[in-house]
């Protein structure tokens, strides 16, 4: 049993040394930089994986270029901006704000006011319909009086 | 009156949402990749697919309006374009080849034969056509990075000052060719 669990501790050990093994930064930061990136660039031959998901030829050519950026010491936006002006904002998955895209952003709140618009006007609709005058007003008196007048009695 | 109206809203929403839908059955996700487009040639110095020798440089395309063509002979839909594109060639369009190469890498050791691609791509030209007036040999695909080519084909239209006009991703047929080249070829011979 003991042997086992050497065993098993070992090869534990093991893939965690490969698995951390395969890229070298000068420190954490920029590892961490790396991560980042490669998560939120997107491959513009499988369009639909970022660049460290992909197998493509090119999303391993982007992987390399930003490590190369990265370790130049580039922040995580110059590495960015560097690939929108080669391969557009296509290859980020964060669209910037600009006029074709606006409505992203517009539009959820809008519908968020629209809605709540609707809700009060019909309120107001619905109270406005209701008819109440002099005589309702008596009858409600008279009910509550009634209504005083048993609990005292019981 | 009013009340008959606001009971249409909801349809309509549905027709324009259809429609919306609809219509994004036949976009192309992979004409959005536009980064270079407007901007001057990247500057390079690579060396020519025949013979290393030779160095290309970007100031060396300038001049002319050209066609940089990014191909491959493991690539079935550029060998597929060679034809066509060699027509393009007898009527006086010029055609620069950027080839890519993707078996080598030297982070797996890959013995590269330049050689036997050499070979490989002379004979593939001798049978398909040959519409280009030289390859420029970008192993490490630095200058592909540069055009934001994201795999081959792929087909720019350059001025004569070195800016790009164009960036086609796909092979290039004469539907392509009269949709999208022809009015800007003639735009520049005006």
């Amino acid at each position: 049993m003991r042997i086992l669990t050497l065993l098993f501790l070992s090869i534990l050990s093991f893939s965690a040394y490969s698995a951390q093994d395969e890229y070298e930064f000068a420190n954490a930061e920029r590892a961490a930089t790396f991560k980042a990136l490669t998560q939120e660039l997107r491959c513009p031959k499988c369009q639909n994986q970022n660049i460290a998901d992909s197998d493509a030829i090119v999303a391993k050519d982007l992987r390399d270029k930003v490590l190369m950026l990265v370790n130049e010491g580039k922040s995580k936006q110059e590495v960015i901006d560097y690939m929108i002006d080669r391969y557009g904002y296509f290859v980020h998955y964060q669209p910037p704000v600009t006029p074709a895209t606006i409505v992203l952003w517009v539009l959820p709140v809008l519908i968020v006011i629209i809605g709540f618009g609707f809700i009060v006007f019909r309120q107001k609709k619905a109270s406005k319909k209701q008819k109440w005058n002099a005589q309702d007003e008596e009858k409600l008196a008279q009910l509550i009086k009634q209504y005083q007048r048993q609990e005292h009695n019981s | 009156m009013n009340k008959k109206l606001l009971g249409f809203i909801p349809f309509l929403i549905f027709i324009f949402l259809c429609v919306f839908l609809y219509q994004g059955l036949f976009g192309n996700p992979r004409e959005l990749q536009t980064g270079r487009i407007g901007q001057t040639m990247p500057s390079f110095v690579l060396p020519d697919l025949m013979d290393e020798s030779k160095q290309w440089r970007d100031t060396d395309l300038k001049g002319d309006v050209y066609l940089l063509n990014v191909w491959g002979t493991w690539c079935p839909t550029c060998i597929a374009e060679l034809g066509y594109l060699t027509e393009l060639r007898e009527h006086g369009v010029r055609i620069i080849g950027l080839y890519y190469e993707q078996a080598y890498d030297p982070d797996f050791g890959d013995q590269f034969d330049i050689n036997a691609l050499r070979n490989e791509v002379q004979n593939m030209l001798d049978r398909a056509g040959n519409p280009y007036q030289f390859n420029i040999l970008d192993l490490d695909r630095t200058l592909a990075l540069d055009l934001g080519v994201s795999g081959a084909p792929e087909t720019f239209l350059v001025d004569a000052n070195g800016t790009i006009l164009l960036h086609h991703t796909g092979d290039i047929n004469p539907r392509v060719w009269r949709a999208k080249f022809a009015p800007v070829m003639q735009e520049l011979s005006e």
